[in-house]
Order: C-alpha cells, then sequence, then structure tokens
C-alpha cells in the first residue's frame, strides 16, 4: 500500500482538522440552521417566530405544485446525467482520437465549464427569445430556415431548452473526466485484445468502460448533485413558469420562499430535497462500490 | 502489410474510376432535370368588405380575371384562378367577408435554368460543376501511368491530385446545402424583409433577375409583391444529385486511398468534432456580437447581419463607468482567497486520505460527500444567519470563506488523486531519514504533485470565480460585488440591456476561459488522479 | 525634538478626538432603492443629477447624515430584503411595491413619526389611502405609472378598423388584423408572466366589474365577473390572437415586438413611448383607454410604489433618526430634485409640488395625470396581498395550459380566505 508509518493515533485527525473546521462552520452550520427552520414558523416577511413541528412539511408535501415538480425533477435530473454522460463519453473518446487540430478541440470543448451558469442561462435565454433571438437571426441569414420559428412553443419544448443547456454545460466536466481515464489505459491491454481479434465495440465493452468506469463513478456522483441542485439554468429562462411547470425542486423552494414568501415550507422543501439526494447518490455509490468490490 | 497485386489495383481504380465518372454524369445528367417546383403568384389582390356575388366582388373579379389573360397571352402559360375568402360574422351580429385573389402558376427550373439566371444561388451550381470537372480532371491525372500503382508506393505527383480530386467531389457534395440555403435567401428572406420595410442594399437587382428568372420579365414594378406569394420545394433530382455527388465522393476516395472505411471512421470523426465546437462556440459567438451591438439592434427582429453592423466598442466603457472594473476587482480578491483557504484546509486533508491508514476514513469521505449535497440555494437563510453571526455579512471575506468550504469536497478529490499516483517511497525514505512527516509532505512530495495542485487551484479559482447564487444573497453593497452578481444590474427585470449584459459576461469569461485553456493538459492528468482508488 | 513631538501627539490627540465626536454625531442610513431602469444607478451613485449624484448632494446638504445607499435590481430585492429580516438587519429606508407583510410584522414606523407635516400634505391624497392599515398610514408613494392601449395606427388604418372600445370590437379587430395578415402580425398583447401577471388580470377584472376584492374589501377573488373576465383573456389567446409565449414574454418583449409592429395592439404603461424612442423604433402609435366588457364600467390601472421606513430599536437616539429619514424624504420629494427622478425613467409624480414643472417640461403629462386621477391600484395594504398576486399569475398560467378557470379561482380563493 501506498502509505506511510503513523507516529501517533491522532496524528490523521490533525490533518483533517483545518478542512474540518472549515466545513463544520460554513456548510454543516448552515445545514443545522435550515433543520431547525424546518421545524420553525416563519413569518411572510421573515421573522422567525418558533418552532410548530411538522406543519411545514404538511404544507410543503400538500403544495399543489409539489406532484409536479418532483417529476420535473426526475426528468431533469435523469435526462441532464444521462444524456451528458452519454454524450461526454462520446467526446471524450472522440478527443483521444489522434487527429489534426486535437489541441485546439480540448482547448473549446473546456468553455462551458469555464463560464458561470447564469451567463450561460442569460445567452441561451436570449438565443431562443421568439422575436429577436439569435438562433432565428442566424438561421434565417444563413438561409438555412424560410420562416421565423417559435423555439419555446410549449412549456414542454422550454423545459426541454433547459434540459438541454443543463447538459451543454455538464458535457466537458465529464468528457474530462473520462478522457483522464482513457488516457490512463495502458495501449498493452488493446493491443493485447487487437491480437484476440476483438473489434471496436468488443473493446469498447470489455477494456475500455470497465477501465474507465471508477473515475465515472465520482463523478456520476458529484454530477447528481450538482444537477439536482442547479439553480440558475431554470431560474434564468422560464422562472418556472407557466404555473411550476417547468421547475424543478430546488427553483420551486427558491419561489416559494422569496417570491410567495413561505419561507416553513421552502426550507422544509430544502430538507426533503437533501433527503432525496442522501438517498439517490448513496445508493448508486453502494451499488456501483459493490459491483467493484465483487470484481 | 498485404501487398497489392498490381492486377488487383488495376482493378480496382478502375472500379472506382468508373464509379467516379457514372457519378459525374448522372449529376451532370440531373442538372438538366428541374431542381425546384415553383407555385408562383403572379398577381394577387386582397379585398376587404367585400362579399362573394356583390358589385366590389364582380369588379375585382373582372380585373384578376384580365390579368390571368394577359399574363397567359404573354407568357404562354396556363395560370390558375385561386379564390380564398373569409366570412367571418362579427360581435354586432353583422356579416364581414374579405375576399384574397390569387392568379398561380406552376412552374419548374432546371439547374441550367438556375445557373445562367444571374441569381447568387447559381454561382453554388456552377461551382460545383466546375469543381466536379475539376475532380474528374485531377483523378485521371492521378491515374495516368500509374493504375497499376499500389497506394502506399505512389509519389506525391500521383497521390496529391488523387487525394485533391476527392477533397473537391466532397466540397461538391458541400455545395448542394449551399446552394439550397442560398434559394431560401433570395426567394424568401430578402423577400421578406422587403416587404416589412428592411430592404437590403441590391435588391434592386435581384428583383430584375428574378423577375427574369421566374416571369419571364413581364412583372417589372410588381415582382417584389408577386414574390411574396411564391411556395417552392426542392424536387427529387435535387436530393438525386446529392446522391450522385456522395457516389462520386466515395469513387473518389477509392481513388485515392482505396480505402474507404478509414476515411469514412475519420471524416465522421472530423465531422462530430467539427460540429461539437460549432455548437460549444455558438453561445460565445453570440456574446461577442451582442455585447457590441448597439441597443437597438439587440432586440432587432429583422436583423440582417451576422455581425454587428456596426461595433459599439463604447459599450466597454460604459459598462466600465458602471462599475465592472471593481465588480471584476472584488471577483479577483474571492476567487484568490477562496483558493488560498481551500487548498491550505485541502492539502493536508488530502494528505492525510492518500498517505495514512485509520478509523473513520471512509466516514470522512462520506461526510464530504455529504457537505456537497445542500445547494448554496437551500442554505441561503442558514448562511446567511451565520454570516451575520460572524460579523461578514456584505463583505469578501465572507464569500472567500463561504466558497472554500463548497469546495473542498472537490479539491479533496482531486488532490488525494494527486498524492496517489505518486509513490511514497521517497517519503518514506525523507521519514527513514528523520525528517518529520510535515516537511517530508512539504519538500518530498508536494513539489511533485505540483501540477495536480495547479489544477485542483484553476478548480477551485473558477468554481468561485462563477458563483453566484450565495453572493447574490450575501453582497448588498455595490462596492463589494462580485462580477456575476455586478451584471445582473443590466437584466433586471425592468429592463434587459442586452448589450451590457454580454459586454460584461464577455469581461467576466475571458479570463477564466484561458485560465482553463492553460491548464488543459493538466486537466487529464489531474483527473486521472482523481479517478484512482485509493 | 521632544516639544515638536509632543505637540504632534497633542495634535494627534485632538484630531482623534474631533474625529470621534463628529463620528458620535453622525447618522449613517441604509437605503435600498430599486433599479427602475438604466438611469436608477447613475442617478443615484455615479453622476447621473447633473454631474453629481443624489447621494453626495444629499450629504453635502445634510452634514451628519451619511447614506449607505444600495440600488438592487427588482429581480434580487425581495431575497435581499428577506434575507436581511430575518437576520435583524433590514434597511433603514426601503424603496419597494408592497408594505403589508413588513407592517403586520410590526417592522415599521407609521409615516407620522417621521414625515414632516409639511411634505405629508403635498402627496396625493388618493396615493396616501392605498398605503393605510387600521388608519395608520405605513409608507409613502415613491412614483406612479398608468397602463393605457397603445395601438398601431399603420396597421388598423390597412385593415380598416377602428379602436377596439369594447370587448367584443377587441376581438372582431383581432380576428380581422389574423385574417389580414395570416400571422405576421399578432393582433394583442398579453403578459402573464411570473414577473408580472397580476397586472393582466386587473386589466380584464377591473373592465367586467370585477376585481381583487368586493366592495366591502374581502378578498373576492373567484366572482362570476372575474371567471367570465379571466376566460376572456385566455380565450384571447387559445383563439390565437396574441403572442406566442404570455406566460414567459413579458412586458419588454411585448414592447419591442409592438416597436417592430409585429404586435397591432398591447396594454402598456406611460412609459411606452420614451422606451420605443430610446430604442429607435419608428411606429406610429396611439393611446386609448382599455376595452372593456359591454355595459361595464371602464377601469383603469394604476401601478405604485413606495418608500417606507423600518424600526430599529437598538438605535439610541429615536428621534434623531427619524428627524434624519424626514430630512432624506423632504430631500428626495423637493422639485429641484424630484422632478428629474420622475421624468428620467418617465414615471407619474405623487406629490403636487412637483406637477407644475413636469407639465411645463412635457405637456402630454396632464393626460396621463387626469387617467392617474380615476386609476385603481392593487389592493397592496391587504397583508396577503402577495399570496393574491402570486395566485392570479398561477391561476392565469394553468389557465392557459388548458386549466378551468372557474375551478381553479374557487380553489384560490379557498385558499387564500380560509
Amino acid at each position: 500500500m501506498n502509505t506511510i508509518p503513523i507516529r501517533h493515533k491522532w496524528e490523521p485527525y490533525l490533518w483533517l482538522l483545518p478542512s474540518l473546521v472549515l466545513m463544520c462552520v460554513f456548510v454543516v452550520f448552515p445545514i443545522g440552521i435550515v433543520f431547525k427552520l424546518s421545524v420553525s414558523e416563519i413569518s411572510k416577511s421573515g421573522v422567525v417566530k418558533g418552532l410548530v413541528g411538522l406543519d411545514n412539511f404538511r404544507a410543503a408535501f400538500r403544495d399543489p405544485a409539489f406532484g409536479t415538480v418532483m417529476l420535473n425533477t426526475a426528468i431533469w435530473v435523469v435526462s441532464v446525467v444521462g444524456l451528458s454522460t452519454l454524450l461526454g463519453f462520446i467526446t471524450a473518446m472522440a478527443l483521444n482520437a489522434e487527429f489534426f487540430g486535437r489541441k485546439v478541440a480540448r482547448s473549446i470543448v473546456v468553455f462551458p465549464w469555464a463560464t458561470s451558469l447564469v451567463i450561460q442561462a442569460s445567452v441561451w435565454n436570449y438565443i431562443i427569445k421568439g422575436e429577436y433571438g439569435n438562433l432565428n437571426n442566424v438561421l434565417l441569414n444563413l438561409g438555412i430556415l424560410k420562416n421565423a420559428v417559435n423555439w419555446r412553443a410549449s412549456y414542454q419544448i422550454e423545459f426541454a431548452w433547459e434540459c438541454g443547456v443543463g447538459i451543454f454545460v455538464t458535457i466537458p466536466f465529464v468528457a474530462f473526466t473520462v478522457l483522464a481515464g482513457l488516457q490512463s489505459i495502458d495501449d498493452a491491454y488493446y493491443e493485447a485484445a487487437t491480437v484476440d481479434g476483438a473489434g471496436f465495440w468488443r473493446k469498447l465493452w470489455n477494456v475500455t468502460i470497465p477501465l474507465v468506469k471508477p473515475s465515472l463513478t465520482v463523478c456520476t456522483v458529484l454530477n447528481i448533485i450538482y444537477v439536482f441542485n442547479s439553480f440558475p439554468i431554470i431560474y434564468t429562462i422560464t422562472k418556472g413558469a407557466p404555473a411550476n411547470k417547468t421547475d424543478t425542486m430546488v427553483t420551486l423552494l427558491y419561489m416559494r420562499a422569496f417570491y410567495d414568501n413561505q419561507k416553513g415550507p421552502a426550507t422544509a422543501m430544502s430538507v426533503i430535497g437533501f433527503a432525496i439526494l442522501c438517498v439517490c447518490a448513496g445508493a448508486y455509490m453502494m451499488v456501483t462500490m459493490r459491483k467493484e468490490d465483487a470484481r | 502489410m498485404n501487398r497489392n497485386t498490381p492486377a488487383e489495383v488495376r482493378r480496382a481504380n478502375g472500379r472506382a474510376m468508373a464509379l467516379v465518372l457514372v457519378a459525374a454524369v448522372l449529376a451532370v445528367a440531373l442538372m438538366c432535370l428541374p431542381l425546384y417546383r415553383f407555385s408562383a403568384a403572379v398577381f394577387t389582390k386582397k379585398s376587404g368588405n367585400t362579399f362573394v356575388g356583390d358589385e366590389k366582388y364582380q369588379q375585382v373579379r373582372a380585373e384578376v380575371e384580365a390579368m390571368a389573360q394577359e399574363h397567359a397571352q404573354r407568357t404562354g402559360g396556363a395560370p390558375q384562378i385561386v379564390e380564398n375568402v373569409t366570412e367571418r360574422t362579427n360581435s354586432k351580429g353583422e356579416k364581414t367577408s374579405m375576399v384574397a385573389f390569387e392568379v398561380r402558376q406552376v412552374m419548374s427550373r432546371t439547374g441550367w435554368d438556375f445557373m445562367f439566371s444571374g441569381l447568387p444561388c447559381g454561382t453554388f451550381l456552377m461551382a460545383l460543376v466546375l469543381c466536379l470537372a475539376a475532380a474528374v480532371g485531377l483523378m485521371l491525372c492521378g491515374l495516368w501511368k500509374a493504375v497499376d500503382v499500389d497506394w502506399p508506393e505512389l509519389n506525391p505527383g500521383k497521390s496529391v491530385p488523387r487525394r485533391l480530386g476527392a477533397a473537391l467531389g466532397l466540397i461538391a457534395l458541400l455545395l448542394v446545402p449551399a446552394f439550397m440555403m442560398s434559394c431560401n435567401l433570395c426567394f424568401t428572406r430578402q423577400i421578406k424583409l422587403a416587404t416589412d420595410g428592411f430592404p437590403k442594399p441590391g435588391l434592386d437587382g435581384l428583383l430584375r433577375v428574378l423577375d427574369r428568372f421566374l416571369y419571364g420579365g413581364t412583372a417589372g414594378e410588381e415582382t417584389l409583391s408577386l414574390m411574396t406569394g411564391v411556395t417552392y420545394q426542392p424536387d427529387w433530382a435535387l436530393y438525386g444529385l446529392m446522391a450522385a455527388l456522395a457516389a462520386f465522393t466515395l469513387g473518389g476516395v477509392l481513388v485515392a486511398h482505396g480505402h474507404p472505411a478509414a476515411t469514412l471512421q475519420k471524416g465522421l470523426l472530423y465531422g462530430f468534432v467539427i460540429c461539437l465546437c460549432l455548437v460549444i462556440l455558438y453561445p460565445y459567438y453570440v456574446m461577442l456580437i451582442t455585447g457590441f451591438r448597439s441597443n437597438a439592434e439587440t432586440t432587432d427582429m429583422y436583423f440582417q447581419h451576422m455581425l454587428p453592423t456596426r461595433w459599439v466598442w463604447s459599450n466597454l466603457s460604459d459598462i466600465i463607468g458602471r462599475g465592472v472594473p471593481r465588480y471584476l476587482l472584488n471577483s479577483l480578491l474571492l476567487s484568490a482567497g477562496a483558493t488560498a483557504i481551500a487548498l491550505l484546509c485541502g492539502i493536508p486533508a488530502a494528505y492525510a486520505m492518500a498517505r495514512m491508514n485509520f478509523p473513520g476514513k471512509k466516514a470522512f469521505l462520506g461526510f464530504v460527500i455529504m457537505s456537497q449535497m445542500f445547494s448554496p440555494v437551500v442554505l441561503l437563510v442558514g448562511i446567511s444567519r451565520l454570516m451575520n453571526a460572524l460579523h461578514l455579512n456584505d463583505t469578501v471575506t465572507g464569500l472567500m470563506f463561504i466558497n472554500a468550504a463548497f469546495n473542498q469536497a472537490f479539491a479533496i478529490w482531486l488532490l488525494r488523486g494527486t498524492f496517489v499516483s505518486i509513490s511514497s517511497e521517497m517519503e518514506q525514505a525523507a521519514c527513514i531519514d528523520g525528517c518529520s512527516t510535515v516537511s517530508a509532505m512539504l519538500r518530498v512530495l508536494l513539489p511533485m504533485a505540483a501540477p495536480g495542485i495547479v489544477t485542483t487551484l484553476i478548480f477551485v479559482f473558477i468554481n468561485a470565480w462563477n458563483e453566484y447564487t450565495i453572493s447574490t444573497v450575501l453582497i448588498s453593497t455595490n462596492a463589494n460585488k462580485p462580477i456575476t452578481v455586478g451584471i445582473t444590474q443590466f437584466s433586471s427585470f425592468n429592463m434587459i440591456e442586452w448589450q451590457y449584459l454580454f459586454a460584461a459576461a464577455l469581461v467576466a469569461t475571458i479570463p477564466v476561459v484561458i485560465l482553463f485553456m492553460l491548464i488543459e493538459k493538466h486537466l487529464a492528468a489531474g483527473l486521472t488522479a482523481g479517478g484512482v482508488k485509493g | 525634538m521632544k516639544k515638536i513631538a509632543a505637540l504632534i501627539l497633542a495634535m494627534l490627540l485632538a484630531f482623534g478626538c474631533c474625529a470621534a465626536f463628529a463620528e458620535g454625531d453622525e447618522i449613517t442610513l441604509d437605503v435600498i432603492i430599486c433599479q427602475y431602469g438604466p438611469n436608477t444607478q447613475e442617478w443615484f451613485l455615479g453622476s447621473g443629477m447633473d454631474g453629481t449624484n443624489f447621494v453626495d448632494k444629499f450629504e453635502a446638504e445634510n452634514p451628519g447624515i451619511k447614506l449607505n445607499l444600495d440600488v438592487v435590481s427588482w429581480n434580487d430585492v425581495y431575497t435581499e430584503v428577506s434575507t436581511r429580516i430575518s437576520n435583524n438587519n433590514a434597511p433603514d429606508i426601503l424603496n419597494i411595491d408592497v408594505f403589508a407583510n413588513y407592517a403586520a410584522d410590526g417592522l415599521l414606523l407609521p409615516v407620522s413619526d417621521y414625515c414632516p407635516e409639511e411634505l405629508f400634505n403635498d402627496f396625493f391624497p388618493s396615493f396616501i389611502a392605498q398605503s393605510v392599515i387600521d388608519d395608520t398610514v405605513w409608507a409613502v408613494p415613491d412614483l406612479a405609472s398608468a397602463r393605457a392601449l397603445y395601438v398601431n395606427r399603420d396597421i388598423l388604418d390597412e385593415v380598416g378598423i377602428d379602436i377596439p372600445t369594447t370587448w367584443a370590437e377587441l376581438e372582431d379587430a383581432c380576428q380581422a388584423i389574423l385574417d389580414f395578415y395570416e400571422g405576421d402580425v399578432y393582433p394583442w398583447g398579453i403578459d402573464m408572466t411570473t414577473d408580472e401577471g397580476q397586472a393582466a388580470f386587473s386589466y380584464y377584472v377591473w373592465n367586467n366589474d370585477g376585481g381583487f376584492v368586493d366592495a366591502d374589501g374581502n378578498v373576492a377573488l373567484n366572482s362570476d365577473a372575474n371567471v367570465e373576465a379571466i376566460e376572456y383573456a385566455v380565450g384571447l389567446y387559445n383563439k390565437g390572437f396574441t403572442n406566442p409565449n404570455p406566460a414567459t414574454q413579458t412586458r419588454y418583449d411585448l414592447q419591442d415586438m409592438f416597436g417592430a409592429g409585429k404586435l397591432a395592439m398591447v396594454i402598456a404603461p406611460n412609459q411606452l413611448p420614451s422606451y420605443l424612442s430610446d430604442k429607435g423604433y419608428e411606429v406610429n402609435w396611439e393611446t386609448a383607454a382599455l376595452p372593456v366588457n359591454e355595459g361595464k364600467t371602464p377601469g383603469a390601472t394604476g401601478v405604485m410604489d413606495r418608500i417606507m421606513a423600518f424600526k430599529d430599536d437598538e438605535y439610541p437616539d429615536q428621534a434623531k433618526r427619524n428627524e434624519a429619514i424626514g430630512k432624506f424624504l423632504t430631500f428626495f420629494y423637493a422639485p429641484e430634485n424630484y422632478v428629474g427622478w420622475v421624468s428620467m425613467e418617465g414615471f407619474l409624480p405623487a406629490v403636487n409640488s412637483s406637477v407644475a414643472a413636469l407639465v411645463e417640461a412635457d405637456p402630454s403629462f396632464e393626460a396621463w395625470l387626469a387617467v392617474l386621477d380615476s386609476c385603481q391600484f392593487y389592493p397592496t395594504a391587504l397583508d396577503n396581498w402577495d399570496a393574491i398576486k402570486q395566485g392570479v399569475i398561477d391561476v392565469e398560467q394553468q389557465a392557459l395550459t388548458g386549466g378551468d378557470v372557474k375551478t381553479l379561482l374557487d380553489d384560490l380563493q379557498a385558499k387564500i380566505a380560509g
């Protein structure tokens, strides 16, 4: 094992201390406040009045938009994480191949990662504006379209756009994680597979995927968390309109907390969201880790 | 390596060249067939408040019939009269009716018609034919006296013309969609712009050409209004042309390499990468051109250009006047501070995670991931109370700590991976020599881990630079706002000033993008390390 | 040498004392102002007030009072204010549209505590009446705007129709425009966005003798008149008479379409003409009263924002603080400052003393002031106004996606009243 001897039992904890303190103060403490607020009554203008037990949770579950929003959140997380993983994987495969201009292409692919989500969301919001949006402008001026298209014809389409933007900004992270995995694969594996007469698909399935999997696991867990908690895209493009039909849990609770002045139910919702994330990310890790251990 | 015998090579080249020639002949033949079918209005007349059969109707009808007859005499065509009646009952119970007459004629135009019409789209077809001819010529040159030479042994004098020929075939193929786009431009876009009152310079010339092309020069002044009623669709010959050119390109590739599969694979790869890059760069292009357009142009629904008509550089000085440098400075301070704190806390933790075995290691990992599960949005209220208690509300310092804390998981993950990937032998040796663990880490490990540390550093920096939600709530004093929050003043719901928003967005994005491009080389390496199991 | 050093030390001490005294004497007011447009920030903090700005000018004229003034965008202001309140860190002076929640939580100072009598009498009484709960005035209006129907004269002429005055005529006009332009021009603009959907609600219910509240001031959202009005508005959308995405196309999107000639008729605030000319749109526009359902009383919509002062029980000298707030208001509403503020973004004034100067600058103001007189305002004095506002927006957006208006409004009424 790649370890060094420890002189005192408590030594490792000393090394962890700064990080622990930082996270406890600035992450765990606010989490505690949120848990406490979720069982407190909060007035509309934000004054905390006292404990009320589970009323806030009851109100959150009774929220008329709750069902739709849970469904949206599921679609949002599954489609964004799933598709960005798939597309990110393909991108990584492409970027790992030898071709002219690969360096430039790799630099370009990091762009969305390096740009603030608010900015990305604003740009895409402008691009798909029906009347003066840039997409229509460009496609018309190139002669690809004959007539302007309403790119946001219904809320389902708007939600699809939001998912698209989500995928767009997530691809680079996946692509580079996978690329990292691909680069660390020893060519000997492929040579061996070639000698065995394996084709492209069999090499992909039997060599590439198993070896890239560990890096993909962590990346997917982080992605699930980031995407679930992603806020600026939906907030900038539709604000959940019409009638919360394009909201996800995080934007709904923001709207409830700061637009509708229902802070109690909103904090309850954030606790519910936390529980869901814990279960999902935890389950995912358990399943993938166990498989690896069994291997 | 398998060698092909001269006879095999000759046969293969012969087959490929036959394909090329047949495809070329087919393409030229298809150009003689109608490529587009037009249903053109040669005359239109709308009459409001008109009922079928009344006096006004009779009058208009007569006028329309006269026009149709005249047109038939002049052009020898057989125009049809289409009558469209819109009848409604309004709220007062009165009937209203609008009658629209159209004299329509169906016609088709062949590739050669297009080519010699003088229309811009015709030039694409002309270029196509030239490409085709040149490609055939080049390939024949490349084959001349080298029909039976195996491909790897071709000298450049022979292989370059063959490759050029194949490339020209591909260009010819791509010219077909370009031709279709150009048709859309001159038959729809420019006409629509002109009727809406936004003509492009040179419209008169275009109209004259269109008149000649579609109406045989009879429409004159009427061309513009007639063109608004033109509908058209590509005929099967156009798609046939594309297929023929694809076959031509395939033949060209066979002549050039003899390995179409590899070329196809390469082509797909390039196609994918180019599309990907275009899609990724598109929003940045939008930012760039919108950031330097005038306010009126940003919301111009008839904007005819791909670039601003005038680059309004003053947008830059305007946003500078509205506090952007201050915001940038705050962002810089905030990100630098957050990065420093995150690394100071993260490096020891990652070191312990990478190099030491101790009970509670998994628990700590779980804790780290758990700490990421609350979105900052969700924690807004909690964070802001905490900041208040620490008297850090509304300060950049407060944001530094928050950002550092929220980036711990990522930093530890990356750093631990880097450390794990470096062998501990040197440190062990150092330890035996009597070095303390701390100095072993500082003197031995850190220098070796520098690339990984730089990667982590830039990651945290960028995350902090791009953070928006917490800052927007925590910071209220204008002078303390980071750039992400500062630019929201341009997109208040009272009025979005797109040009300032995007100019500022550009200014905020460029430094980060450059940083990211600088580490791109180490990026993959840093992440590789991150993925390794410890 | 020693003497000099002692002298310097003494001087330093003296300075220190003076500074300390001055500091003890000074009062700092935290002020939050909403961003009304591109010039707001310049006017308050930059150099948009004849080369100087509001804060500098105020501090020069009122020594001893410091302003810690922030201009906050409307997007963020609710978040910011409520977070600050949660943290016992409320601003001293706040400019926003709502006030009832803050009053209900006992956070506001009554206006009589700080507003000089002379200034108080200067406000339009009908405006002040909008900020009263239980006979106490809790906020003062800072500006107002009135809404009217704007039509594109050229489009109407080409189609050959008159400006519609009733709902039935409006439908006819829309149908005629739709038929004539075959969809190239949207006949009617509707904005039912999360930003300002409540305005759309008022445009229709107030012109159908409905409203947010009944004659006794009780919430009455599901009255037959309201149901009819909203069904009518949504019907316009369903018949294809409106812009395609009322739930996400904001008033500014509509104004841009109107300016570009893509929209024939739209209800917009009185600032529309300056918006159009700023952007270089050349539209031959005309204004008229909002269309009304036949036989019902017309109701114009007015919108008003407010300035209010928060309590700060920890401050030692309450009288001094109140006086400082009063000075702020007096300075703000002084005609030489206020006229610039109101006309800068094309709003309508809330005080009498500035009317003369404004009318002199732009005679068209007079007509608007008359409209303002007959305007109805949102019932912002209700402490559940925010719930009503979000509720009606939600109802509108549900109705746009196929919900039944009657059921939706019944549910909303039950939720709000119960």
